[in-house]
């Protein structure tokens, strides 16, 4: 992030950052594991065409993967009304949450000199995908369980310390857009 | 005829009840920015940034907070929404709330 800077917005709805080569690499890549991760836990299109086809899923228990399950969570506490939802909705929101993960990354993978411009929708779906990200570094961290200042002594040797490296980093990033869009609904609102 | 007649004194019913049948809980998240909390809520709600500012010190602070309430067909799409934007947030049964 060319220094400190992060999001600013031009204009009525314009949203713009630069990202050094490593950072987009980063992003893309990141944004990547999202879309796989999700598609792996997509119906087999054997299995029942016609409800996939609607948007029911064959899945109706919580995911076992913990990452999956906080990026598709129960709706309800009791499990008999959980599965009934999840076995109507889960398929459309896997696929929102892919789409805003593969609109991040379409845009930093043509921007070749890392300069990037993001409209209004654009902008929801890069804080969707950041905060989706952050959920996924998140549960890798156990940010549940650790304290901050447990994860900022992690030993240099520690190959989580790159991973909460770029989750707060993240943070920051998603803090800034968020900003620019405060900024903005400000302003309409005046 | 009959059951049209039901139908209506069902709805006549369900206007006067006081109680508001179903709740979405939105649950603390150590992950999710404060900020981030806040604007979903105004963008998916609608709510003014001070409201929205609101509900998200209550999620906060107290571990959780109602942030909308009505049908449960409303309720269940809320919740959806809220999902899609990585909120952690619950249906419930609005008498099931402490």
């Amino acid at each position: 992030m060319s220094e400190e800077s992060g999001f600013s917005r031009h204009g009525d709805n314009t949203f713009i950052a630069e990202f050094s080569e490593a950072e987009r690499e980063v992003l893309i890549n990141l944004a990547g594991q999202i879309i796989e991760l999700l598609s792996e836990r997509a119906d087999h299109a054997d299995e029942d065409p016609l409800a996939a086809m609607v948007g029911i899923t064959t899945h109706d228990s919580p995911p076992d993967d913990e990452v999956l399950l906080r990026l598709l969570p129960n709706a309800y506490a009791d499990g008999v009304d959980a599965a009934e939802f999840r076995r109507y909705t889960e398929s459309v929101l896997r696929n929102k949450k892919k789409s805003h993960a593969m609109a991040m990354r379409v845009l930093l993978k043509s921007a070749s000199d890392g300069a990037i411009e993001l409209d209004h929708e654009n902008a929801q779906a890069w804080l969707g995908a950041i905060n989706d990200i952050r959920l996924a570094l998140g549960v890798r961290l156990k940010v549940e369980e650790r304290s901050h200042d447990e994860l900022e002594l992690l030993a240099p040797d520690d190959p989580l310390r790159g991973v909460y490296a770029v989750y707060t980093w993240l943070g920051w990033l998603q803090g800034s857009l968020l900003k620019a869009l405060m900024d903005d609904s400000a302003n309409e609102v005046n | 005829m009959v059951d049209t007649k039901s139908k209506i004194e069902e709805e006549i019913q369900a206007i006067f009840s006081t109680d508001k049948p179903w709740v979405t809980i939105v649950w603390d998240d150590p992950v999710n920015l404060m900020s981030y909390v806040t604007y979903v809520l105004m963008e998916l709600f609608g709510y003014s940034k001070e409201r929205a500012n609101e509900l998200m010190l209550k999620v906060h602070n107290e571990g959780k907070a109602v942030v909308s309430t009505g049908s449960r067909e409303e309720m269940e799409h809320d919740v959806a929404r809220l999902h899609e934007f990585g909120l952690w947030a619950t249906v419930r049964h609005g008498d099931q709330v402490s």
